[in-house]
């Protein structure tokens, strides 16, 4: 596993700006994170015996009939909603 | 040099639940914005999502129907990315596990057929849609105003192989999946309202190199109009750059629909930047032996076998093509009329033809109550028997779709019958013979053109109802003889 990042890359992607004194904290904490995670492939894993079907959950999964149930009025849903406009939710203008 | 274009297509059905993938919110079709929400599909904290039974029994009967393997044991993975008509920063799909694997799809050009290879299908959920105000122009909006009714609808991805060589074989993959869709009953498949949405990966190398070129991704195409011209623009655009040694730039490009031409949106991500990870939320999920059975049970005819039968009645491969992605009343129709006339040709240009125009033109959507399906197979019966015109059948056809009335009976009251009888018919020929001596004459003398103006006469007079062709030589032989 590789320790190196592009954190300005991850930024973007995450779509946040940081100054360069961030960039570098957020960096040693990531090269941390990232070292501590590597002792993952220290494990010796028999990947003939191993299902590759790894999930927290050992649950099956349930599903749900197709029944609408009511839920939020337009007003709740909208309540906390810093700006609206027209019934709709405001947000400072973002395209791809 | 000699280049050649590959193409593949991601495209995302809409499904027709009632419900959203991962909550109980209605599936709803309104302009009226934010009317049907809850916490799970406007990304609330602390909210589960929990998937919906029919949209998994409908993507695992788009995966049978393609002929894909059933990932028996799968799983859900959230797709990071942050865009504000995606309230919780990642969409729920699936990454390694999909569906269906490995399918395929029979395409109809012409007389012709093709298949498609499917490499995934895959479920995830839709997005809230944003709309920017300012100037109009994307780019000079100064607030983004979201609608999180779509959010959480469920959609199915259908990526091809990149096997598509051509626009229209694109357009004939869309038309396919669109009606195998809705024989499937699992979407309304109207491309107008976005039930459909697809984008296509185009990438153009020389016609000998075993690699692809860089593929570049247009977005934005909502109609298959749109998709066929975006394709042959973005092949002719790529195409010349290689001939004139410009590097090609993988991109996710937009269709502009007014200026016909595709415009650079942002560079690609890779896969790796949506930083996939199972969902945690969501157990894995197996599609058991029992579950794939029941599913197959849903099974319709499918549009290849539609085609199939329809050729065994006498239809070529591409009318029973029109036929198979023409409404389900045109189908039932053609087979019941087919039935009753055994005349292939005749009822499936009387059905697309003569009676589609004609609906088309009085503006009728549905066949008025009265239109007995026997109608049809009544008027191709009159006019094979001789017994009125084709001219006539038009008649009687606008008369019964907009009166209720039957066949003969307008013939009847339109005195539409044809004279068959050739003693009747050679007394009205001696009269116009009487009345038109000196065109005549000039029959005799040469003329032959004006034999085509008697008939017309004694059509005229007699109201149309006389049989043109046996009218036609039996003035021939009175003038002969």
């Amino acid at each position: 596993m590789s320790n190196e990042f592009n954190i300005k890359n991850i930024a973007k992607l995450a779509s946040i700006n940081l100054s360069e004194e961030e960039q570098n904290s957020l960096s040693n904490d990531l090269s941390i994170i990232l070292e501590h995670v590597n002792a993952l492939s220290d494990l010796k894993l028999d990947s003939q015996q191993q299902e590759i079907f790894i999930h927290p959950l050992e649950k099956e999964l349930e599903l749900q009939e197709d029944e609408v149930v009511e839920s939020l009025t337009h007003d709740e849903a909208i309540s906390n909603a810093p700006e609206s406009k027209d019934g709709k939710f405001v947000v400072p203008p973002s395209m791809e | 040099m000699s280049l050649k274009p590959t193409i593949g297509i991601e495209t995302h059905i809409e499904l027709n639940t009632n419900t959203k993938m991962f909550c109980r919110c209605a599936v709803v079709d309104t302009d009226e914005p934010n009317i049907s929400l809850c916490p799970t599909c406007i990304g609330l904290p602390g909210a589960l999502p929990v998937p919906n039974k029919k949209a998994i029994e409908f993507i695992t009967l788009l995966a049978l129907s393609t002929g894909c393997e059933i990932t028996s044991k799968g799983m859900f993975h959230r797709k990071n990315y942050f865009y504000p008509d995606l309230p919780k920063n990642y969409q729920i799909s699936q990454f390694d596990l999909p569906v269906g694997l490995n399918g395929e799809l029979e395409i109809v050009i012409g007389e012709n057929n093709d298949y498609i290879q499917i490499e995934r299908v895959h479920m995830e959920e839709d997005t809230g849609k944003s709309s920017h105000s300012g100037s109009g122009r994307i780019e000079s909006a100064t607030s983004t105003a979201l609608d999180f009714n779509r959010s959480g609808v469920p959609l199915v991805e259908i990526v091809t192989k990149p096997v598509i060589s051509s626009s229209k074989q694109a357009v004939a993959y869309i038309e396919e999946l669109r009606q195998l869709s809705i024989d499937l009953n699992i979407s309304e498949g109207r491309l107008e309202k976005g039930n459909l949405r697809f984008d296509a990966n185009i990438s153009v190398a020389p016609e000998d190199s075993t690699e692809l070129g860089t593929k570049v991704e247009i977005k934005n195409m909502n109609s298959l109009r749109s998709l066929e011209r975006a394709i042959d623009y973005e092949i002719q655009r790529q195409s010349k750059a290689l001939e004139g040694g410009v590097e090609i730039v993988q991109e996710t490009r937009h269709w502009d629909e007014n200026k016909e031409i595709t415009s650079t949106m942002r560079s690609k991500e890779g896969s790796a930047d949506y930083r996939y990870f199972s969902d945690p939320d969501l157990p894995n999920m197996f599609l058991s032996d029992e579950f794939i059975k029941e599913v197959e049970t849903l099974m319709p005819l499918l549009p290849k076998v539609q085609r199939e039968e329809l050729m065994t009645t006498g239809l070529s491969l591409s009318q029973s093509n029109i036929l198979s992605k023409s409404d389900d009343w045109i189908k039932k129709l053609y087979v019941k009329v087919f039935d009753q006339t055994k005349d292939s040709v005749s009822s499936y240009n009387w059905i697309t033809g003569e009676l589609q125009g004609q609906m088309r033109k009085a503006n009728i959507d549905v066949l008025p109550k009265w239109f007995n399906d026997n109608y049809l197979s009544e008027i191709i019966e009159l006019i094979k028997s001789n017994k009125i015109s084709f001219t006539s059948a038009k008649i009687i056809l606008n008369e019964i779709l907009t009166t209720e009335t039957t066949p003969s009976k307008v013939a009847e009251q339109k005195n539409l019958f044809q004279e068959n009888d050739s003693e009747k018919i050679s007394e009205m020929i001696n009269q116009i013979i009487k009345e038109n001596q000196d065109i005549v004459d000039r029959i005799k003398s040469g003329e032959d053109k004006l034999v085509g103006f008697l008939v017309g006469q004694l059509m005229k007079q007699s109201n149309g109802s006389v049989n043109p062709g046996m009218a036609k030589e039996l003035l021939l032989k009175e003038l002969e003889g």
